[in-house]
Parts: C-alpha cells; sequence; structure tokens
C-alpha cells in the first residue's frame, strides 16, 4: 500500500477496508491481553515506585525519587544483581552450546531419534516448581541421592560459594530441551545441497558445522540467546522453591526478582519492591539494545 | 456470506458478556457455597466435618479451601485491595492488626452481643486481645497453641539418660544435648534453625525474663536477658547439626529421620508427628524446661480467629458459620478430633485423647494453667507482635544466620539487629 502512495493519503478500497477491519479484529484479543495483562501493569508499577506504599495501597505517599535513592545505596540489590548475572552466566551459554551440539546430532538419522528427543524435551513439559522440589531432595546435604551416591558431603545448596553453580546446573538442565527443539528446527530449514557441495569437495563434520551449520543458524541462535538471556535476569521460582529464608547461601544466591518478591509480598513495602523491578526493566532493555547492535556483526542477514 | 460471520461474533461476544455477568449476580444466591480458606493442611479433613454438620442443620454449603501459608496471604491481600476476599477465613497475630485497623473484616461485635451460643468470658482472654481492635470485636477465638518439649525415647533409653520431666531446668537440657551428640555425626542432641522462633528461641528467651516486643513497643532484643538467653542458643548449637543442614532440612524432618533427640515444638505439629511412625514409635513430650535464674518456664501462646471479608454479600451466613464453629460443641468436636486444642475454655481437655497411647499430651495443657509444675512457675506469653510484624520477623531470621553460623557474634547480632528491628516499628504507620 505504501509504495502506491506517495505524498497523499492512500484511498482505501472497500476490500482493503475490510482487510484492515478483520485485521484489527484478528488482533485484538492479543492487543487487549497485551495491554491489559502487560501494559497496564508495568505503568501501574512504574507509577507505584514513585509512592511510599501503604497496606493494602490506602493513602499512598508521593515520594519522588525516594525508593531509587534508597535502592541505589542499597548493597542487598547490586549483590542479587550480581548474582542475577552470575546465574545468566551459567545458564544461557552451557544451555545453548549444548543444545545446538545435540540438535545437530539428533537431526541425524540415528536410531531412537524421536525417543532422545523427547527425552531431553522432559523437563520443559514438568512444573518449574516440580522441577525445583525434586531437585531440592536431590541436592539436599543430608539425604540426597547425589551426596549418598557418591559419599560426599557438599552443601550443595547452603554452601555461599557453591549453590549458584547448583541452581545454575538445574537452570541448564530445565532449558535444554526448549533451546534444542528450536535448534532443531533452525537446521531443518538449512538446504542439504549445501552439506552435499561440501561432501564433493571434502570437508569433514566439523568443517561444516563451523563453515554451513553456524552461519546458517545463526538467526536461531539469536533468536535463542534474546529470549534466554530475558528468562535467566527473570530468575525467581528455582530460589525461591529451593532456598529457605535462613539457608546461608540466600544473599550469595538471591536474584532480583526474588528480592521484588520479598520486598512486595513479604513486607508490605511495595514502592520499594516496584524500583527494584524497574531497575530490572531498564537492564534488561540495555543488555537487549546492545544485543540488538551487535547482532549484525554475527548474524547472517540474507 | 460476511453478514452471518459478523452477527456471530456479535452473538459470540453478548454471549460472554452474559455468562460474566450471570456469574456474578450468582455470588449473592444464599445456596451457593460459603467459601473457607485455611493454610493448615492438617485441619482441613477435622473442619470439612464440623461444616459438613452445619450444612446439615442450616442448608448452606461450605467449601473448605487449603493455600499454602505464602499463597495465602498474597491471595488475602489481593482480595482485600480489590473488595474480593473469601468469605470466612482465619486471622493470624502477625497481620490481624494491619487487617482490622484498615476495617477489612466484619465487625462482629453486634453480632456477639446479639448472640446466645458466644458468651465473651467463654474463650481465652489473651485470644480476644488479638482480635480486637478500638473495643470491637474482629475475630471469634479458634485455638490456642503452646510449645512443649519432644525427646526420643530410643535416644535416651541407649545413651542411659532419664527422660525430660518437670524438675529439667535449661541446664539440664543444655547437658542432656551435649550427652546425646555422637561425635561421628549421626547423631545430635538438639535442633533449632533461626526461624525456629515462636516455638523454640522465644520460649528460652521468655523464661529467662528476656522479651522480644518490650511494653512501649520496642525491640527487646538489646535487653541483658534476651541477650543471656540468645548466649544459651549458641552453647546449644555446639550440639546441634550443622546451621547449613538446618537451614535446608527442617528441624521437624531431622526429628522424624531419627537425627536428631529433642526438639521443641507447637502443638499444632500433633497431628502430623501423629502419622509419622517414627514419630509415633520413638518420641513423646515433655513439659518445658524452666530457667533456675528466675524460677520461670515460658510458652509462647498463639491462637487463631475466625474472621469474615467486611465485603461479604451474605454477612449473616457468615457469621451464622463463625458462631457454629465457635459453639461449645464444635469448639469440643474440634479438639477431639485432634484439630487442634480449642479456645473455648475446658474443652481442651478432649484434644489430650488424640493421641491416646501414641504420645501423652498433658504437658501442652499443663503449661498454660497459670500455677506451678515441678519447681518451675508456668508463664502463658503471647506470641509478640506489632502492626507489621512479618517484616520484623524475617529480618530476625535473616539477620540471625550470621550468628548460628558462628556462636561468639550472638551478642553482637543482638545489638545490632535490635537497632534495626526498633527502625522497622518506627516506621510502621497505623491510619
Amino acid at each position: 500500500m505504501a509504495t502506491k502512495s506517495i505524498g497523499r493519503k492512500p484511498k482505501m478500497s472497500p476490500w482493503d477496508k475490510s482487510q484492515l477491519i478483520w485485521g484489527w479484529i484478528f488482533i485484538a484479543p492479543t492487543m487487549l491481553g497485551l495491554l491489559i495483562l502487560n501494559f497496564y501493569p508495568i505503568v501501574d508499577t512504574a507509577i507505584q515506585s514513585f509512592y511510599r506504599t501503604m497496606p493494602f495501597n490506602r493513602g499512598n505517599v508521593f515520594v519522588g525519587f525516594e525508593n531509587y535513592i534508597n535502592m541505589i545505596a542499597d548493597a542487598e540489590v547490586w549483590q542479587s544483581l550480581i548474582n542475577t548475572f552470575k546465574y545468566a552466566i551459567i545458564e544461557v551459554p552451557f544451555s545453548i552450546a549444548i543444545a545446538l551440539v545435540l540438535a545437530v546430532f539428533l537431526n541425524r538419522k540415528i536410531r531412537f531419534r524421536s525417543g532422545y528427543r523427547t527425552i531431553f524435551f522432559l523437563p520443559m513439559i514438568a512444573a518449574p516448581a516440580a522441577v525445583a522440589m525434586v531437585w531440592r531432595w536431590l541436592y539436599n546435604s543430608q539425604f540426597s541421592l547425589i551426596n549418598n551416591a557418591f559419599g560426599l558431603h557438599v552443601d550443595w545448596i547452603s554452601d555461599p560459594n557453591i549453590a549458584w553453580i547448583s541452581v545454575g546446573i538445574i537452570g541448564v538442565w530445565s532449558i535444554l530441551g526448549y533451546n534444542m527443539v528450536l535448534f532443531l528446527s533452525g537446521l531443518q530449514e538449512i538446504p542439504g545441497d549445501y552439506y552435499e557441495a561440501a561432501d564433493i569437495d571434502g570437508a569433514n563434520g566439523f568443517v561444516q558445522f563451523f563453515h554451513i551449520t553456524l552461519p546458517l543458524l545463526s538467526r536461531t541462535i539469536y533468536f535463542v540467546l534474546v529470549t534466554r538471556v530475558i528468562g535467566a535476569l527473570q530468575l525467581f521460582d528455582l530460589i525461591y522453591m529451593i532456598m529457605d529464608g535462613t539457608n546461608p547461601a540466600l544473599p550469595k544466591t538471591q536474584s532480583i526478582v526474588f528480592l521484588f518478591y520479598k520486598y512486595s509480598f513479604q513486607n508490605n513495602q511495595k514502592g520499594y519492591g516496584a524500583a527494584i523491578v524497574i531497575l530490572l526493566l531498564a537492564v534488561t532493555m540495555i543488555i537487549t539494545l546492545l544485543q540488538n547492535l551487535f547482532q549484525k556483526k554475527w548474524v547472517n542477514q540474507d | 456470506m460476511r453478514k452471518i460471520i459478523q452477527i456471530l461474533a456479535a452473538v459470540l461476544v453478548l454471549a460472554t458478556l452474559c455468562i460474566g455477568l450471570s456469574a456474578s449476580a450468582l455470588a449473592a444466591d444464599s445456596t451457593a457455597p460459603l467459601e473457607v480458606v485455611i493454610w493448615d493442611n492438617n485441619q482441613q479433613a477435622g473442619l470439612q466435618a464440623i461444616c459438613d454438620l452445619f450444612t446439615e442443620e442450616t442448608g448452606i454449603p461450605v467449601q473448605v479451601v487449603v493455600k499454602s501459608w505464602d499463597a495465602y496471604w498474597t491471595l488475602l491481600e489481593a482480595g482485600a485491595m480489590g473488595g474480593d476476599m473469601p468469605d470466612v477465613f482465619w486471622m493470624h497475630s502477625n497481620n490481624s492488626q494491619m487487617y482490622m485497623a484498615y476495617d477489612m473484616l466484619l465487625d462482629l461485635t453486634d453480632y456477639i452481643a446479639a448472640s446466645e451460643v458466644v458468651q465473651v468470658e467463654n474463650y481465652m482472654p489473651e485470644i480476644w486481645e488479638l482480635y480486637t481492635y478500638n473495643d470491637r470485636y474482629y475475630g471469634l477465638p479458634k485455638d490456642y497453641d503452646t510449645i512443649a518439649l519432644w525427646y526420643n525415647k530410643t535416644m535416651f533409653d541407649e545413651a542411659g539418660l532419664a527422660y525430660p520431666d518437670a524438675t529439667w531446668t535449661y541446664e539440664d537440657l543444655l547437658n542432656a544435648a551435649k550427652a546425646l551428640t555422637k561425635e561421628d555425626g549421626s547423631q545430635y542432641g538438639f535442633a533449632l534453625n533461626p526461624s525456629n522462633d515462636q516455638d523454640t528461641y522465644y520460649n528460652f528467651v521468655y523464661a529467662m525474663g528476656g522479651s522480644i516486643v518490650t511494653e512501649d513497643r520496642k525491640s527487646g532484643y538489646d535487653d541483658p536477658n534476651t541477650i543471656r538467653a540468645m548466649q544459651y542458643v549458641g552453647e546449644l548449637l555446639s550440639y546441634c547439626p550443622p546451621n547449613t543442614v538446618m537451614s535446608e532440612t527442617g528441624t521437624d524432618v531431622l526429628a522424624k529421620s531419627g537425627q536428631v533427640a529433642m526438639i521443641t515444638q507447637g502443638s499444632w505439629m500433633v497431628a502430623d508427628f501423629k502419622q509419622n511412625e517414627y514419630m509415633a514409635e520413638n518420641f513423646d513430650v515433655a513439659i518445658l524446661p524452666y530457667d533456675s535464674v528466675t524460677g520461670n518456664r515460658a510458652s509462647i501462646c498463639n491462637g487463631l480467629g475466625w474472621a469474615a471479608s467486611a465485603f461479604t454479600d451474605r454477612p449473616n451466613d457468615c457469621w451464622a458459620l463463625i458462631e457454629w464453629f465457635g459453639s461449645k460443641e464444635m469448639q469440643t468436636m474440634q479438639a477431639e478430633l485432634g484439630v487442634t486444642m480449642s479456645a473455648y475454655n475446658g474443652t481442651s481437655d478432649q484434644w489430650v485423647n488424640c493421641a491416646e497411647g501414641i504420645f501423652d499430651l498433658t504437658p501442652y495443657l499443663q503449661v498454660a494453667s497459670e500455677e506451678k509444675t515441678g519447681d518451675g512457675n508456668n508463664m502463658l506469653v503471647l506470641r509478640p507482635y506489632t502492626f507489621n510484624s512479618t517484616q520484623w520477623q524475617s529480618a530476625a531470621q535473616q539477620a540471625f544466620v550470621a550468628a548460628w553460623a558462628d556462636p561468639s557474634k550472638m551478642e553482637e547480632v543482638c545489638l545490632s539487629f535490635a537497632a534495626t528491628m526498633n527502625n522497622l516499628i518506627a516506621q510502621e504507620v497505623m491510619p
């Protein structure tokens, strides 16, 4: 339509008009959902972050930037942000690298292929809370399968130096199958001709992987990277289910969303909680923007 | 064709609207079930039985729903803000002040005055205190709980020690814990985590003359007697599992799995312990020790209240149900079924029988009698609370993690936490 009209408002044919109306009708449910369930709460949270909230939100007091000023001086907030990054640094690269290798192998014709695919995807269909509960007992210092099977005495989830890695491992394990499925669908879009040609030229599997598979899969990898980084920054349920409030490792493991939950829902300080979550929003947006800038350097644009 | 689709779409939209409207219209119907929400799974079966009798009597169906503790308060708070709470629910001293002050609960004063079943003097005055605000009643006492010492008979026999009894002082507890701790880490004398406040260390503090919240609403953690009690906790920690272990696994689970010889626990855990084969076979109950300096034996006491939503369309039905729960017969039944001890005076004797032949539950009642048992003066202390207790309670649990890891820091943590807590209390704003 834009090409037809240069400099003046396009006149709509009845067909275009009806297309437009039906287009809106079809996206209306999603749009309404987004506006009511996502957009409105974001705005509301942003507004709330400028208030000292009272019980049941009755008579909240406008305090300007007080919550933000307190937050900047609060070491716990920055420690939680660091904890969240530490988790992301384990979850994102490992879950992508391992899933990529798995996807390449499971894209070949091997026996029990769909069986393996199902096994790797299974953690994805289990509820995150259930996954966390099972791992909590796998890691338990007294009764765990891991400690007893190998005769270890490791405090997997209460030693501040280890707990963040333990949580990261669960993260990788849970998301592996999902990343793998996305990579599989990306792999299936790569035409077989390239590999045939490479075979004739005498390139081995290793060379093929780095010179054909990786470049042609880069757009899928970019998509997975962006969504996983955002997902990792939102870490909450694993920490909430696995660690109790008196866990000595909690200060070095709790994520920024966990801190938001603590202030908003346990301590009744919703204004401060809102400020914390706005910080997370800002951090997420900056990181995504940076990824968007740098993607031109490595993502295949054709 | 398009016309038909448009008409169909319009009809669909209208239909959804109608369903929505009729659903809200139905809510006021008296044949719809009253929604009762609680947080303790152990009590559901017993309370549903009591509600079923109510339905037989009045024809009003009742549905009892259980939530987890965290989910319960999130649901209730969201409901309170949106003006749509469950009909009838429990109140707890942690939050009751806030809900009463902000008019979220149905005022029961006039109903109580008009009632023939509910007479104020028949219920424990301590529990009334928790649910009274500006001389108006917002909750009917449901139950009360006290604390007692659980000990593993098998481990005591093996070590050749006499079972704990009313003559025990806190020194005796410490010595027994020492004797029952094995060096290879397979068995420990005692267990308490910073989260075991009401059921464990608060009791020590009040017996030794300290306090958690003083009478003028300040922190009691800097009181020398509180510090003495917390230093006693520090000594006791030498005979407890490592703090990392206790932070991962609850002390009740450690007791159930035969790793610790003694814990102190609230009467609300009896229903759960009774069902555990290991506990039933090896454990029994003794009264808490007393402090040799003060001569006092203190048990923290708390009680829940039945409350109703201030926004309910059916206040009379809600009151009818609350009155039913509060009647002497149903309070007795609650105790008999072993749900909990009851707040109605004299009905809790039946509760002791719920574990007949398994545990001797009399220590829970003895400590509530305001007299001497053995050489200790019994003291019943209401669970300490302020306007927003949750905030300093969870802060205390986190602050004491450092002292648990290194008990020599106990005094330091007590003093610094007292300042934190005073700060938090000062920020509490009453409407």
